[in-house]
C-alpha cells in the first residue's frame, strides 16, 4: 500500500479491526487471568503472559500483512492452497503426535498446525474460482462441484487428524461462501437433506470413539462414561450462577476449585460468565456482533468480486467459532473443542485469527486507494 | 456482461441474510443465557457456592492370588487415615486440639504438617496420620461435627501374606509413575491416573490387567464444609447424572505350592541364591524362590525411607529375580549337555573308555582337572558321576562348537522360557558365528574345552536349566513354566484356564537319553558320585553339580581352600536334579552365589524334593526310603567285607612273613565317611 505521508496513511488506513480485536482481546487475557490465576501449577499461572506475548506477534504479522495487496493473495491462491494441503498430508505422515491426534508439524523450535492456516487458504481459492463466473446469476449445483471438491479434500484431510471441530469448520466457511455467491434455495434444500444423510453415515464409520461419546454424551448424559456429561453440568452452573451482574473479577468458584477442566481453552466463555454475568455477556456478544457487521458491510462495499467473498469468508471463520464455542459451552451442542475467537488460550488460533485481520484490513485499505 | 463492482452489489440481498441470521443465532444464545443466568440464576448460584457436586471415585478391589491349593497368598486389607482438608477447616486452632488429643500427637507436629502442604489446593487432603485404629476411626466420625475439615480416608492396604517368601514371583504394586503414566495409558488404553496403583514387578505386573478391576464413579452433593451429603442420581438440575459402580479385579489361581514355597526359602537360609522347582511332564512351576528377598506389602503401604534404603544399600539387589533375571556360568551342569552332544554326535559310546589324567594339554596351553590326581579310566557314566573335566576336554575337542551348542539349545538354553513374568534375561548358548559378529573374532579350539565344562561364554538362568533337565528326566519335551493355573471371579466363575504348553521335542535318541540319565543317576546314588553325601533319603534323585567360577584363577587359586579367598572370588555352587529316578515328577535348579561348590547348593534342592515327595507322594517316599535303607545297608556290608578280605589278606601275608606273631584284636570303627552323612 502507498502512503505518501504519515498524516496520509492515518486518515486512509483502516484501523477498525485491530481495535475492535483488541477490546476483544483484552476481555480475554482479564479472563484468562482470572481464571488460572488459582492454579497450583505455576505454569499454569503465568498462561496470560504466554498468551500476551502470542498477541503482540499476531498483531505485529497482522499489520504486516495489512500492506500486502489483494491482487497477491489472488494470484497466488493456488500455491498456497497447495503448499497447505501437501503440509497436510504430511501432518499425517510425520506429524507430532498430541493428545491422541496427528495435527502437529515440527519444523525446528516451531510447531505448526497447516489446519489453521488451511482455514484461509480454502477462502482464497474458493474467492478465486467464484470470481471466474463473473455474473449476476444465481449459482446450482453445477457450479458447486468443483469448489466442493476443493473444500472437501482438505476437510477430509483434517478430520482424519483427527480433528472433527476445524475439518467441519473448513466445510462451514465453503457453504458460507457458497451461499453468499447466490447458490440457489432450491439447491441449498438438496444439501441440507444430504448433509443430514452424510453425518448419519459419518457418525457411522468415520468417527472415533471419543468424537462418538462426545455427541452421545450431548444428545443422551446419561450414556456418558467418563464424565464429558460431568463437565457440561458444570459449565452450566458456572453460566448460570454468574446471574445477572456476575461474581466479580477473580471470583470464579467453578474456576478455583478446578471443576472445569480446560477452563484456559474450551471453557473460558463460562468463566466469563459466571464472573461477569448477563451483563458482561451482552457486552462481549455485542463487541462480537459489531466485528462480523464491519466485515459484511466491508464486503459489500469493495469493487471486486474476489475481495468482496474473502472478507466473508473470513468473518464466516469468526462467526462459526464464536457461534460454536458458545453453544457448546451452555449446553447447547456436543463438546468439539473450536476455541473462542481471541479469548481462548492458544498461540496458533490467535495467529490465525491475527493473520485475518490483517487481510481483511489490506482489503478495506485497498478500497480507499481509488 | 457487467462490471465487477455491479456484480459484488447484487450481492446485497445474500449479505443481508447473513446478517440477520448472525442476529438471529446470537438472540438465540442471548435467550440460553437468559434462562440460565436468570431463570435459573438463583438456583445454580446457590449451587455453586453452598454445595457442591463432587466426581467421586469408587476404587475398584484388586484381585486376590491363591496358590494351587487355594491357600491365600495375597489379599486386601482396609487402612484408614485421618486427614484434614484445609478448604473446609475452620475454628482452626480448637479443632486440631481436639485432634491431637484423640490422635495423641502434638498440635504443632499437625501444624508442621499442614504447613508443608500449604502450596497445593486448598482442596485436596493432607494427611495427618496413616493407620490409625478403629476406635479413633470411631471418634473421629462421631466427632465429625465439632472438627470441620478433620476426615477419615479409607486406603486398601495390599498383604502378602508369606512376606518376604516368594515375593520375587508375586511381585509388587506401587504408585504409577510420572513416565509410566503416557506409556501405561497408551498400552491399555485405559485411563490411570496418578496416585493409581499398579503392579510394578511379578505376577502383580504381568497380569496387572486382570487383577485391577474397573474403578467405578458416584457423584456426591457436597456441602461447604466438605462433607458428604448424598449420592445424586439424575433429576430436574442434573439431567443425565449416571453413577456407575465399580468392577472388582479378577482372582489368580497359582501354579505354586505354599508349603514347597516356604520348604525353599527355608533351605536357601540367609545364602544369596535361588530355586525352582517345575513338574517334570507339564512344565508347572511349583516353587521359585530367590534370595535376599524384600516384604511386598511395605510397597503397597507407600515405602518408608528407612526400608527402601535397605533394600538399594543392599549390594546384593533383593529385588533382583534370581531365577530369571540372572544368569550364570552353569559349570559341570552343562556336561550334561555336552555329553549328550558327544553321544548324538557319535564322538564316543557310552561304554568306551577314555584314559583321563589330571590335566589336558592344547598346544601351549594345560587345561587342569578339578581333581589334582586324574581320575583314570573313564566312560560316560563316570564322567557325570565323578564330573571328569578331562573327559569333556576331550571330547569337546573332537566337536564343531555348533554341534555342542546345538543340543543345549534343543532343551532351550541360550534363549528366554517365555514364562509370564516380566524381565527375563535369555542367557547365553555361544556360536562361531555368534563370537564373530560379537568380538570379529575366529572361534578358537580352546574355547570349545571351556565351553564344554560350562565355562567361558556359556550362560543360563536356573529356570533355564531346571526346563532343560525336566526334559531330560521326561523323554525330550521341553515346556514354557506355567505360573498360572486359572483366572477366575469372586462368584467363582471360570474365566480362563492355562494349560501346560509343550514348545519343542529334542531331537536325541532315547538310547543317549537314558545313558545320560543313568550318569545323573550315579552322581547322587553312586560311592564315588559328587553329589553322594546330600543324596537324601526316600527321594531317588539324579542331577548334577556345578562349580562356576566366578573369575579365571591361577594354578595355585585353582586348589587353595574356597573359603579362604575375598566372597567376591569365591565360586558359585549350582545343582540341578530331578526325581525320582525311575518315574521323574519334579525338577528342580538351584543357585547359591559364592557358596564355594555345589555343596552349598544340592542340600537346597534335595530338601525342596523331599518336601516334594512327602507332600505328594508318601507312599512311594516311604517305600523308597525302606528301600534305599536296605540298599545302604547291603552297601556298608559289602564295603566292610570288601575291607576285611582286603585286611585279612594283608594278615595273612604278615602272618606268613611272622608266623610267630600273636593275633591282632578285630577292633572295627564304623565307616569312617559315615560321619559326614546328613539326613
Amino acid at each position: 500500500m502507498d502512503f505518501s505521508t504519515l498524516k496520509d496513511f492515518i486518515k486512509r488506513y483502516d484501523f477498525s479491526f485491530f481495535l475492535l480485536s483488541i477490546v476483544i482481546f483484552f476481555f480475554g487475557v482479564i479472563n484468562l487471568y482470572s481464571a488460572t490465576h488459582a492454579s497450583i501449577s505455576t505454569s499454569h499461572a503465568s498462561l496470560y503472559k504466554v498468551q500476551i506475548g502470542w498477541y503482540l506477534l499476531s498483531l505485529v504479522v497482522g499489520f504486516a500483512i495489512s500492506f500486502i495487496q489483494p491482487k497477491t493473495y489472488f494470484r497466488f491462491a493456488w500455491l498456497i492452497y497447495g503448499l497447505n494441503v501437501l503440509l497436510l498430508l504430511l501432518v499425517l505422515f510425520v506429524g507430532d503426535t498430541g493428545m491422541g491426534a496427528k495435527r502437529w508439524l515440527v519444523l525446528g523450535p516451531v510447531r505448526v498446525q497447516p489446519s489453521e492456516l488451511m482455514k484461509l487458504s480454502v477462502i482464497f481459492i474458493l474467492a478465486r474460482f467464484y470470481k471466474k463466473y463473473h455474473s449476476e446469476g444465481m449459482t446450482g449445483i453445477k457450479e458447486l462441484i468443483f469448489p466442493a471438491i476443493l473444500a472437501f479434500i482438505p476437510a477430509l484431510l483434517i478430520i482424519v487428524e483427527p480433528d472433527l471441530g476445524t475439518g467441519l469448520l473448513v466445510l462451514l466457511v465453503f457453504f458460507t461462501i457458497a451461499f453468499y455467491r447466490k447458490l440457489k434455495w432450491k439447491t441449498l434444500g438438496v444439501l441440507a437433506i444430504a448433509g443430514v444423510l452424510s453425518g448419519a453415515l459419518m457418525y457411522e464409520f468415520a468417527l472415533k470413539d471419543y468424537q462418538k461419546r462426545r455427541i452421545k454424551t450431548f444428545l443422551n448424559p446419561s450414556a456418558d462414561a467418563r464424565g464429558s456429561g460431568y463437565n457440561a453440568i458444570q459449565s452450566k452452573i458456572a453460566i448460570g450462577s454468574g446471574k445477572f451482574w456476575g461474581k466479580g473479577f477473580k471470583n470464579s468458584s467453578q474456576a478455583s476449585l478446578n471443576y472445569l477442566p480446560e477452563n484456559h481453552t474450551d471453557f473460558v466463555f463460562s468463566i466469563f460468565n459466571e464472573e461477569h454475568g448477563f451483563f458482561g455477556a451482552i457486552l462481549t456478544i455485542g463487541l462480537y456482533l459489531f466485528l462480523f457487521f464491519r466485515f459484511v458491510k466491508l464486503a459489500s462495499s469493495v469493487s471486486r468480486v474476489f475481495d468482496s467473498i474473502v472478507v466473508i469468508g473470513i468473518m464466516s471463520i469468526f462467526f462459526w467459532h464464536t457461534f460454536i464455542n458458545m453453544s457448546m459451552v451452555m449446553g447447547l451442542m456436543p463438546v468439539v473443542g473450536l476455541p473462542l475467537p481471541l479469548m481462548s488460550y492458544g498461540g496458533s488460533s490467535l495467529l490465525t485469527f491475527g493473520i485475518c485481520i490483517g487481510v481483511a484490513t489490506s482489503i478495506s485499505n485497498a478500497r480507499n486507494m481509488f | 456482461m457487467f462490471s465487477e463492482e455491479e456484480v459484488v452489489r447484487s450481492h446485497k440481498d445474500r449479505a443481508d441474510i447473513i446478517i440477520t441470521l448472525v442476529t438471529l443465532s446470537f438472540g438465540f444464545i442471548l435467550i440460553r443465557l437468559w434462562y440460565l443466568q436468570i431463570y435459573q440464576g438463583d438456583m445454580l448460584y446457590e449451587y455453586s457456592i453452598k454445595n457442591r457436586l463432587r466426581k467421586e471415585v469408587i476404587s475398584a478391589s484388586r484381585g486376590m492370588i491363591f496358590s494351587r491349593n487355594n491357600q491365600l497368598l495375597v489379599h486386601n486389607v482396609p487402612r484408614f487415615d485421618a486427614i484434614i482438608i484445609p478448604q473446609y477447616l475452620s475454628n482452626k486452632k480448637q479443632t486440631l486440639i481436639k485432634l491431637s488429643e484423640i490422635l495423641d500427637m502434638s498440635v504443632s507436629s499437625i501444624e508442621k504438617t499442614l504447613k508443608k502442604y500449604r502450596a497445593q489446593a486448598r482442596y485436596r487432603p493432607v494427611l495427618i496420620k496413616k493407620n490409625i485404629s478403629k476406635k479413633e476411626v470411631a471418634i473421629i466420625e462421631t466427632e465429625n461435627e465439632k472438627m470441620p475439615g478433620v476426615s477419615v480416608q479409607t486406603f486398601i492396604s495390599r498383604e502378602y501374606k508369606d512376606k518376604e517368601i516368594g515375593s520375587h514371583l508375586l511381585g509388587y504394586i506401587s504408585e504409577i509413575s510420572r513416565e509410566q503414566l503416557p506409556k501405561y495409558r497408551k498400552r491399555d488404553g485405559y485411563d490411570y491416573k496418578l496416585g493409581d496403583f499398579i503392579g510394578q514387578a511379578g505376577v502383580e505386573e504381568k497380569f496387572d490387567f486382570f487383577l485391577r478391576g474397573q474403578d467405578g464413579y458416584q457423584f456426591m452433593e457436597v456441602d461447604a464444609r466438605g462433607r458428604m451429603k448424598r449420592v445424586i442420581s439424575s433429576n430436574n438440575l442434573f439431567q443425565g447424572i449416571e453413577n456407575k459402580a465399580s468392577t472388582p479385579g479378577k482372582n489368580i489361581r497359582l501354579t505354586i505350592d505354599r508349603d514347597l514355597q516356604q520348604a525353599a526359602f527355608k533351605a536357601l537360609e540367609e545364602k544369596v541364591g535361588s530355586v525352582v522347582a517345575i513338574k517334570v511332564d507339564t512344565g508347572e512351576v511349583l516353587s521359585m524362590v530367590s534370595r535376599p528377598s524384600f516384604d511386598p506389602t511395605q510397597f503397597s503401604k507407600g515405602l518408608t525411607a528407612e526400608y527402601w534404603n535397605s533394600l538399594t544399600s543392599n549390594e546384593h539387589n533383593p529385588l533382583r529375580d534370581r531365577v530369571i533375571q540372572e544368569h550364570y556360568a552353569p559349570g559341570s551342569t552343562y556336561k550334561t549337555f555336552t555329553a549328550i552332544a558327544a553321544l548324538e554326535e557319535k564322538v564316543v559310546k557310552p561304554t568306551e573308555i577314555i584314559k583321563c589324567g589330571p590335566t589336558f594339554r592344547l598346544g601351549r596351553r594345560v587345561f587342569n582337572d578339578w581333581k589334582r590326581s586324574g581320575h583314570g579310566d573313564t566312560d560316560v557314566y563316570k564322567s557325570l558321576r565323578s564330573s571328569v573335566d578331562v573327559y569333556y576336554y576331550k571330547v569337546a575337542k573332537m566337536m564343531h562348537i555348533n554341534d555342542m551348542s546345538k543340543y543345549a539349545k534343543m532343551f532351550g538354553l541360550g534363549s528366554k522360557t517365555e514364562i509370564d513374568l516380566p524381565r527375563e534375561i535369555p542367557g547365553l548358548i555361544p556360536t562361531a558365528e555368534w563370537k564373530k559378529k560379537r568380538y570379529g573374532e575366529e572361534w578358537q579350539l580352546g574355547e570349545n574345552l571351556v565351553c564344554a565344562i560350562g565355562q567361558g561364554y556359556v550362560l543360563a538362568t536356573p529356570i533355564q536349566l531346571a526346563i532343560a533337565y525336566a526334559a531330560i528326566a521326561n523323554g525330550g519335551k521341553v515346556y514354557r513354566p506355567q505360573i498360572i493355573k486359572e483366572i477366575f471371579t469372586n462368584s467363582g466363575e471360570v474365566l480362563k484356564t492355562f494349560a501346560p504348553e509343550e514348545v519343542s521335542k529334542v531331537n536325541v535318541s532315547d538310547e543317549t537319553l537314558k545313558h545320560v540319565k543313568k550318569g545323573l543317576y550315579q552322581v547322587a546314588n553312586h560311592r564315588e558320585g559328587t553329589a553322594w553325601w546330600y543324596r537324601g533319603r526316600g527321594i531317588r534323585m539324579a542331577g548334577k553339580t556345578g562349580t562356576a567360577q566366578v573369575r579365571s584363577m591361577t594354578q595355585t587359586e585353582l586348589f587353595s581352600k574356597c573359603k579362604d579367598m575375598p566372597y567376591k572370588s569365591r565360586h558359585h555352587g549350582l545343582f540341578v536334579g530331578f526325581a525320582p529316578y525311575d518315574d521323574p515328577k519334579i525338577a528342580v535348579a538351584a543357585v547359591v552365589e559364592h557358596g564355594c561348590g555345589s555343596s552349598a547348593a544340592t542340600p537346597v534342592v534335595r530338601d525342596v524334593i523331599t518336601k516334594y515327595m512327602k507332600k505328594y507322594h508318601p507312599e512311594l517316599h516311604k517305600k523308597y526310603a525302606e528301600e534305599d535303607k536296605i540298599a545302604y545297608l547291603k552297601l556298608v556290608r559289602k564295603e566292610r567285607e570288601a575291607r576285611e578280605a582286603r585286611e585279612r589278606a594283608q594278615e595273612l601275608k604278615k602272618q606268613q612273613e611272622q608266623k610267630e606273631n600273636e593275633e591282632n584284636s578285630e577292633e572295627e570303627t564304623s565307616d569312617e565317611n559315615d560321619s559326614e552323612e546328613t539326613n
